[in-house]
């Protein structure tokens, strides 16, 4: 009860200050909850940039960071401190507006999204808007434009290349993003991300279950979109020097840097959110009904922490284990793979849904509980759902490896195997011409 | 008219990509190591850590490692063992010793005599290959090649040494812990 003290007390004292109840209620205490959340957030992603370096270590037998603070804790606080005093250059001839303002449409857009993350029930959301997840796409696709304009306005080569292929990667991958989450809409028959949760926590279930080709497009086109390896083509270190950022320094750079991984946050917590239950946990009702409620968020708030770090460890798994894909690998992958997959899962969890319904309306077997919050089903329900999944997954992967069986025709090796030799007399080798 | 003929793959082959088992193989590995580091830190099973904490941590050099030069002293009197043979000097290929003596006037018996003792001694280490040919030719055992590996200086003339640092060795920071 000591935990559910301090925020009714503090409720009281902004209440005995003079303002009406709905100021505080829908203007103080969302400003309390936007500066505790852009904190944190900024600290998880200062730590995020060391725990990948300490991975990415740790991966390659090495040791990262040890020399600032214990176990090199301080790492990101000296780096920003660095960063913050180095020189910002500006090239010459460069679009200075642009170039100057690039950084922070890169970092506002990577943060806005951060308002309506459940990052747990009740006061641990900031704006439940019933248009969460739209909102949420809407705003983290524009973070690739700010790439865009930095590699435009930064006039060198390198840049605009990487711009360029930002461009070219968003086109391919934010469209499968976007499909890639309709499935799940189907059954939690919400778009607020509050409401998605509250479907899988009324249905005790995560919808990766249903929807195990679903989070996988959605992860594949998420680390895509966040320009991370092996999809990190727009700042490709070995071809593009630095990419769209190779003219940044100092403070502006760290921005970029901060949104990349932000944007990674971003990611992982609708990763989280739509198909690992967000902070629905077995049993973290329990603690509701027994009355502790601040108790049950916060639990809820650091099972949310646990998933959705889960999932960037996965994001620097793949980072320190896959080589970077060329270009037309990428849009390879992007148009022939992941956007006819995203379209046959959504036709096959339509199929799904229907089945169910059909089942249930037929009145043969009761597959369907409730529609209260998102589709609740029962036990016979949930199975025809997984393993519609699990044979969807499956067959659409053989579907479209016979589909695309064509696309080998990028692959040198196949290329090799079957140039032929124009006009060349036989039985005489080729000759090497001087060039 | 194929330039190359690459075989076709098998059935299994074709299981083995449609699965992904590569990819999956690849971050096992990657895992193996990420999780060697956590649990066999000093690499004891040959998955741990590599890395040395170098300043903190001296890494142990083989024993026939020939490092800093060092003029040995007798260990009850603390003069020097060297008797400006000049041996040292002629054994050295790089010529990167001078032995300077000077002669002392000492009464042997009763009568004076003049003894060559010691002056200055001169190593020049940014030329030295530290053959230990000089140790070698040492009567007395007093010039040594140490152990010690730290030699670098910010100035071409730190390279040069003379008697006293190579009595008494060369100060340098040690960081413990």
């Amino acid at each position: 009860m000591l935990l559910l003290g301090p925020i009714n007390v503090l409720n009281d004292l902004l209440l005995k200050t003079g303002l009406s109840a709905e100021t505080v209620n829908y203007f103080v205490w969302p400003l309390i909850q936007i500066g505790i959340v852009v904190t944190l957030v900024a600290l998880w992603v200062a730590y995020a940039t060391y725990l990948e370096r300490k991975i990415s270590a740790f991966m390659q037998a090495r040791l990262g960071p040890m020399r600032v603070g214990p176990w090199g804790l301080l790492q990101p606080i000296a780096d920003g401190l660095k960063l913050l005093t180095k020189e910002d250059f500006i090239p010459e001839n460069a679009d200075r507006w642009i170039f100057f303002f690039a950084p922070y449409i890169a970092v506002a857009s990577a943060f806005i999204v951060f308002s309506v993350i459940p990052f747990g029930p009740d006061w641990a959301v900031i704006a439940d808007v019933n248009i969460g997840l739209l909102l949420v796409l809407a705003v983290s696709s524009v973070g690739v434009l700010a790439l865009i304009l930095a590699g435009w306005s930064s006039n060198s080569k390198y840049a605009l290349l990487g711009g360029l292929r930002s461009s070219a990667q968003m086109v391919s991958y934010e469209v499968a993003m976007g499909l890639s989450l309709i499935g799940a809409l189907m059954f939690a028959r919400t778009l607020s991300l509050s409401g998605i949760v509250g479907a899988q926590g009324s249905d005790s279930i995560w919808y990766i279950v249903y929807q195990p080709a679903g989070f996988l497009l959605f992860l594949i086109s998420g680390i895509a979109e966040n320009n991370r390896a092996p999809f990190d083509l727009p700042e490709a270190e070995s071809e593009l020097v630095a990419g769209f950022h190779t003219e940044y320094s100092g403070m502006r750079w760290s921005l970029f840097f901060m949104a990349e991984y932000a944007a990674m946050v971003v990611v992982s917590a609708v990763a989280t959110t739509v198909y690992l239950g967000g902070w629905y946990f077995p049993f973290v009702y329990r603690l509701e009904a027994s009355g502790h409620h601040n108790l049950y968020v916060i639990v809820s708030l650091l099972v949310f922490l646990v998933k959705a770090s889960i999932i960037l460890y996965v994001y620097f798994w793949l980072r320190w284990t896959l080589p970077r894909f060329r270009y037309d690998q990428l849009m390879d992958i992007g148009w022939k793979w992941l956007i006819p997959s995203a379209l046959i899962n959504i036709v096959l969890s339509g199929v799904a849904v229907f089945v169910v319904q059909a089942l249930n309306y037929s009145g043969k077997v009761k597959t369907i509980e409730h529609l209260d919050r998102g589709l609740n089903m029962t036990a016979a329900g949930k199975g025809i759902v997984f393993g519609i999944g699990v044979i969807g997954l499956f067959a659409t992967a053989v579907l479209l490896a016979r589909i695309n069986w064509r696309s080998r025709d990028f692959n040198l090796r196949v290329q090799r195997r079957n140039i032929k030799l124009v006009n060349l007399p036989k039985g005489k080798p080729a000759v090497q011409t001087e060039s | 008219m194929a330039l190359v003929k690459t075989p076709k793959p098998s059935f299994t082959q074709k299981l083995k990509r449609f699965f992904m088992i590569d990819l999956v193989k690849g971050l096992g590995l990657t895992l193996k190591y990420n999780l060697g580091a956590i649990t066999d830190r000093d690499a004891v099973a040959g998955k741990g850590i590599y890395t040395e904490q170098y300043p903190k941590v001296r890494p142990e050099v083989a024993p026939r490692f020939h490092g800093a030069p060092r003029l040995n002293m007798d260990p009850e009197t603390h003069d020097t063992l060297c008797i400006a043979c000049n041996l040292c000097a002629i054994a050295c290929p790089e010529d990167c010793i001078d032995v300077i003596p000077m002669d002392v006037e000492i009464i042997v018996a009763g009568k004076p005599r003049r003894k060559k003792v010691l002056d200055e001694f001169i190593f020049d280490t940014s030329r030295c290959m530290f053959c230990a040919l000089c140790q070698e030719a040492c009567p007395t055992a007093c010039l040594e090649l140490t152990q010690e590996f730290e030699l670098a200086t910010y100035s071409r003339a730190g390279f040069v040494w003379n008697r006293e640092m190579l009595e008494q060795g060369r100060e340098t920071v040690k960081y413990t812990s």
